[in-house]
């Protein structure tokens, strides 16, 4: 152990102090220490010098599974139709970014189930002291599929070009704050030195494949004709793309990693309009998988022997937000005792069939490594919520006006939301408007999502919580729609976002919790499974939180 | 009639330069924009604005249309602002897929519905009659996406005897594209035969109530003679016009099952361009849809004219 702690940084001799000391567990050490850069084989080293397995391999429920996969065949796909061009500066649909993952590739990947980072054009990954500097080492022999070697000039252009604060990046949603143009730099052709905006100790994740724009693509290309040849080091390569149709690939014969090199022959994807068709077509055997499905719309094949349903764990959620600075929401207790009326079991029953984890009303999934779990559980209290609004002098109650998004389960949860309030005297009236309709403009005064008294925002998965705890909660968040103005959330955010270890993370959230717990700006009931579903003869089909269908380990068993 | 064709003609060009115009205005005046609806409802308003200026919709809607009209004038529909693709080769795959949809759609439902007209009005108050009428009116209740969805459960999932999804593959002869299509033509025909069966029933009701029938079967006349010749040709003149008018319910308007059976048609595109405020290609699509609707019209004039000889020569005078 003293050999190795010689040859590590102070940051990964910190991490492994916290281990031995009982601090934070081996799965939370692991996943701490793929996010500094150790490798594998040494964090199994280090877990193993301090006595047992590292238990990081655990039976990934995030592929279809049932057999060996084999090789060759041609897998069929139903998946979202992409709403605009296959541009990996500017998807921002589960079509587009599921179409971007059959031949991109991204610096690192975050495992799905554990969240634990590893390198996939990196080989390895270090930081300064203060996290504000990342410097990552690439894998050598990367080649794209003309057989270009990829280099740090094709990372920083890829990088340049997404994080251009003036440019029109998807990616800004992530690195925004974090890295702007220029912050990118070439240390030799196999090394490059991200310089962040501000410190940053998840930035691996943020190079990773939850930031699904974030694909090396070649230096100099246009990304806006990327559809065109879906040039990429992946192990597949185009065959076909036709518009709003769909597409196919066939194996990457020169494909860089040749241990991992594909096992089907060909992909064939077709897009749907809508989810039902795409299940209709699964059931009629039309396609063998489909990216994704709702527990509403698929309850069908959830209780169907003949299809694997793959069920990956996510920190995807909707928030309710309850304004703080407008009657009857300006007072705390009123914030609370709604919260109290909600049965949290119940509606992730009804709407999810148990498919989703509890929320305690922040942001910070049970997922988390950095989620304090000793933070007691918000649960239903119709008795205390009634005398919450009893101190606040709203016994009789109050009746306010809940604004929905008429997407995906949202409309139940509203149903479900008015009719638990109405236990402790609350009237509900739920208002239903488009998603175009709700979001408005996307700014203060133009839109019934920031603009709303109360209202149920759909929210995607991401591997850290750091927007999660900045756009929607900060003061100046550009999506605080509940308008919560508290500088001392303010202040332990920064905090938590500086933090350079696990323990110091914990200690914070802590705060942040027991913090938006009592002051209860937004409601976050349930953070939901990512369902996707497959023939019972096909394995190794993986399916990411954020809606990539990952196919290179996928075959038919029979 | 040459006549009347060309002034329908010119009074068509109007009537679609007022439809490019109203169409323009109702999308000004939706929520959202292009860079938005491609960026997500999480990108940064930079970000968005920036995808804006370089798509160019952030130009004066003025300049916008202008440009746009300039374009059409010289046979160019412009660019997709969303898919970044040509509109004019969209409009045309998209256009034959909804006519051919609803070619075997027609082949199914007007036969269909003639002859169950015809009948009913044979055996007015009869059980057949009452039968036809009852089963016509309940079809046509029921909205094409649930009959649709029963025709995917029973023909495409239990029994199997016909592909769920409405495309085919690459190459596939004209069979295969027939049994691709005969679902949602199925789904489409159960909407349409109720009306159309009721019309042609109506028509055939009061022609055989007419004196020239009457006449005609005094004169002697075998009885499918006075049917074929003298009451079917009166009683169909509405229904024609009724049916006429469908077909642009079935080039356009099918936005439901063309999603049901994931086909690729007109009707889905225009709504997918409206969901994304694609200008060039929304106004494209209103405007060969406006086109198809003007068409079918003037087709049916024609028609009434050609079998109703009081109409042809009121035109010609």
């Amino acid at each position: 152990m003293d050999d190795i702690r010689r040859t590590r940084s102070e940051m990964e001799n910190h991490l492994i102090d916290e281990m031995i000391a009982g601090r934070i567990t081996r799965r939370d050490f692991i996943r701490r220490g793929t996010v500094m850069g150790m490798s594998i084989p040494l964090i199994s080293m280090i877990v193993a010098a301090c006595g047992g397995a590292n238990g990081s391999s655990s039976g990934s429920s995030s592929s279809s599974g049932g057999g060996t996969a084999k090789k060759g065949g041609t897998i069929r796909v139903a998946i979202i139709v992409p709403t605009g061009a296959i541009n990996p500066l500017t998807v921002g649909d589960q079509g587009g970014l599921a179409m971007l993952g059959q031949t991109g590739e991204w610096l690192t990947i975050a495992n799905p189930e554990t969240l634990q980072l590893s390198g996939a054009l990196a080989d390895s990954w270090t930081s300064n002291a203060d996290v504000s500097e990342w410097t990552f080492k690439l894998k050598s022999g990367v080649t794209f599929q003309d057989g270009t070697p990829m280099t740090s000039a094709d990372v920083v252009y890829t990088m340049d070009m997404l994080s251009d604060s003036k440019g029109g990046s998807n990616a800004l949603s992530v690195f925004g704050g974090v890295l702007d143009k220029g912050g990118t730099t070439a240390v030799d052709p196999s090394t490059v030195k991200f310089t962040l905006l501000a410190p940053n100790g998840n930035f691996p994740y943020l190079v990773s494949r939850d930031n699904y724009n974030a694909i090396i693509i070649k230096k100099g290309s246009d990304p806006a004709s990327f559809e065109k040849t879906f040039m990429g080091t992946g192990p597949f390569k185009l065959e076909k793309y036709t518009t709003q149709v769909g597409a196919s690939f066939v194996r990457n014969p020169t494909y860089w990693d040749s241990a991992n090199a594909a096992l089907p022959d060909r992909l064939e994807f077709t897009f749907y309009a809508d989810e039902q068709p795409q299940i209709q077509a699964l059931q009629g055997g039309t396609v063998d998988a489909i990216g994704q499905i709702s527990v509403s719309g698929g309850r069908a094949l959830l209780s169907d022997p003949a299809y694997t349903i793959i069920d990956v764990p996510s920190t995807a959620h909707r928030q309710v937000h309850m304004r703080n600075d407008k009657a009857p929401f300006t007072d705390k207790r009123v914030r609370q005792a709604m919260a109290l009326c909600v049965d949290r079991p119940g509606i992730i029953e009804a709407l999810f069939a148990g498919k989703a984890k509890l929320g305690n009303d922040s942001p910070f999934a049970p997922q988390y490594p950095s989620t304090d779990t000793s933070v007691p559980q918000r649960t239903q209290n119709i008795s205390m919520a009634k005398q919450l609004l009893s101190d606040a002098g709203m016994a009789n109650g109050f009746s306010v006006t809940l604004n929905t998004e008429k997407a995906y389960e949202i409309p139940d949860l509203a149903l479900q939301i008015q009719s638990n309030a109405k236990q402790a005297g609350i009237t509900v009236n739920i208002l239903q408007q488009s998603p175009t309709v709700y979001y408005g403009d996307f700014t203060f005064g133009n839109s019934p999502w920031l603009d709303s008294t109360m209202g149920i925002t759909d929210y995607a998965h991401r591997s850290v919580p750091n927007v999660l705890l900045g756009a929607p909660l900060l003061s100046t968040g550009t999506w605080n729609s509940a308008h919560f103005k508290n500088p001392g959330y303010d202040s332990l955010v920064k905090q938590y976002f500086g933090a350079t270890d696990l323990q110091t993370q914990k200690g914070i959230s802590k705060q942040v919790e027991t913090l938006l717990l009592d002051e209860t700006p937004i409601m976050f009931l349930y953070f939901y499974d990512f369902l996707g579903a497959t023939k019972k003869t096909l394995a190794g089909v993986e399916i990411t939180p954020v809606g990539q269908v990952q196919l290179a380990k996928a075959g038919f068993t029979a | 009639m040459a006549r009347f064709i060309l002034r329908r003609l010119g009074l068509a060009v109007i009537t679609l330069w007022l439809i490019s115009v109203l169409v323009f205005c109702s999308i000004q005046l939706l929520p959202g924009n292009v860079g938005r609806s491609i960026l997500g409802p999480l990108a940064s308003p930079q970000a968005v604005a920036a995808l804006n200026h370089k798509l160019g919709t952030d130009k004066p809607a003025l300049t916008q249309y202008r440009e746009w009209v300039t374009g059409v004038v010289k046979g160019d529909f412009g660019t997709s602002q969303k898919l970044q693709v040509p509109v004019r080769p969209q409009l045309t795959a998209a256009l034959r897929h909804s006519f051919e949809l609803a070619l075997i759609a027609f082949l199914v439902v007007v036969p269909l519905s003639l002859i169950g007209g015809t009948i009913a009005a044979l055996r007015v108050g009869t059980a057949v009659d009452r039968g036809i009428t009852t089963a016509g009116l309940s079809l046509s209740a029921v909205p094409e996406f649930v009959t649709g969805v029963v025709l995917i459960a029973v023909l495409g999932i239990w029994l199997n005897v016909l592909p769920i999804s409405a495309a085919w593959e690459p190459g596939a002869g004209p069979w295969t594209q027939f049994t691709h299509l005969l679902m949602p033509a199925i789904a489409l025909s159960c909407v349409l035969f109720g009306y159309i069966a009721r019309m042609a029933r109506a028509g055939m009701v009061e022609a055989l109530d007419s004196d020239y029938v009457r006449t005609a079967i005094l004169k002697g006349l075998p009885h499918r003679t006075v049917i074929r010749r003298h009451a079917m040709r009166n009683a169909l003149l509405p229904t024609i016009t009724v049916i006429a008018t469908q077909l642009g319910y079935l080039i356009g308007g099918l936005v439901v099952v063309e999603i049901l059976f994931n086909y690729q048609g007109i009707g889905r595109l225009i709504y997918n361009a409206a969901q994304a405020h694609d200008v060039p290609m929304l106004e494209g699509g209103a405007i060969v849809v406006g086109g198809v609707y003007l068409l079918a019209t003037l087709i049916a004039d024609v028609l009434y004219s050609l079998l109703n000889p009081r109409i042809r020569h009121q035109a010609a005078e």
